[in-house]
């Protein structure tokens, strides 16, 4: 699958990840949705989307990206409307020529989420972002007078 | 085989005695004269994860993911294969085994093998 860069398809992409956002209890896609995901890509084969996974605990959203090959120089990490959108440009170098290729991913930004706290670390090819909630986001308990 | 195997996930075969789900990593392999390099992707593996060994001209690369402590995390979307890395390769170049070096960066494990300088081509005076 070509990445679509317009922005469009770029809003379908995001909404599919408002789902998971908003039906957190829904659980994991089934394979065959995985699969239409990635526009009949399997995994491990080179595509132009990056490979995510997202996980929440009380505190934050975590979202790991698969970036192996990049440097920490060719990652770039924009957020914008709560589209949160990591790019990363993979050089390599075959003998004498080097080619470089984009890869690209957009999120959505769940509410909540404190944009300013927000923080990314690349380890052994993985970008690790984490969201975190913002304080009074997140859930308590009201008493009653 | 089950029915959710697919080509990228399933092992390839695995040793006798090892009943691991392994995956087969993306790999390049580029050469010139002096030497082959070839770059396995194994993001996720940190280097006391990786295990290389060349064997009667079987080069087996094992990556090993760090254990992530995303226990206690509930997953929202997951797309990353969580399983190991087996690679093996069969070498049909006879390659210096000692001079051999590997290299782990950002998730790339970069082996350099260079080739065996084959005896130089001799003279033989007829006496």
């Amino acid at each position: 699958m070509k990445l679509l860069r317009t922005y469009p398809s770029a809003f379908a992409r995001v909404s599919e990840f408002d789902e998971w956002f908003r039906h957190p209890l829904a659980g994991m896609p089934t394979l065959g949705q995985f699969f239409s995901h990635l526009g009949g890509v399997l995994p491990g084969v080179t595509s132009d989307k990056l490979a995510v996974d997202v996980h929440e605990d009380k505190d934050a959203y975590h979202a790991h990206f698969e970036v192996p090959g990049v440097k920490k120089e060719d990652v770039k990490i924009e957020l914008n409307n709560g589209l949160l959108t990591v790019t990363a440009e993979k050089r390599q170098k075959n003998g004498e020529s080097e080619s470089s290729h984009t890869l690209s991913r957009s999120i959505s930004v769940p509410d909540g989420v404190n944009v300013e706290a927000i923080t990314a670390k690349l380890e052994d090819g993985i970008l690790n972002l984490t969201l975190p909630k913002a304080e009074n986001k997140k859930p308590r308990s009201i008493e009653l007078n | 085989m089950n029915a959710t195997c697919t080509p990228s996930t399933c092992a390839p075969a695995a040793p006798s005695g090892v009943t691991e789900s392994l995956r087969k990593p993306l790999y390049h392999v580029n050469g010139n004269a002096e030497a082959y390099e070839v770059r396995v992707e194994m993001p996720g593996v940190p280097k006391s994860g990786v295990k290389l060994d060349l064997e009667d001209n079987l080069l087996t690369v094992r990556g090993e993911r760090a254990s992530n402590a995303r226990e206690g995390l509930k997953a929202l979307h997951r797309e990353l294969s969580p399983l190991n890395y087996l690679l093996r390769l069969r070498l049909n170049t006879p390659v210096n085994e000692e001079k051999m070096t590997a290299k782990l960066e950002d998730g790339v494990l970069a082996i350099t093998l260079p080739l065996r300088q084959t005896a130089k081509p001799r003279q033989i005076t007829v006496n």
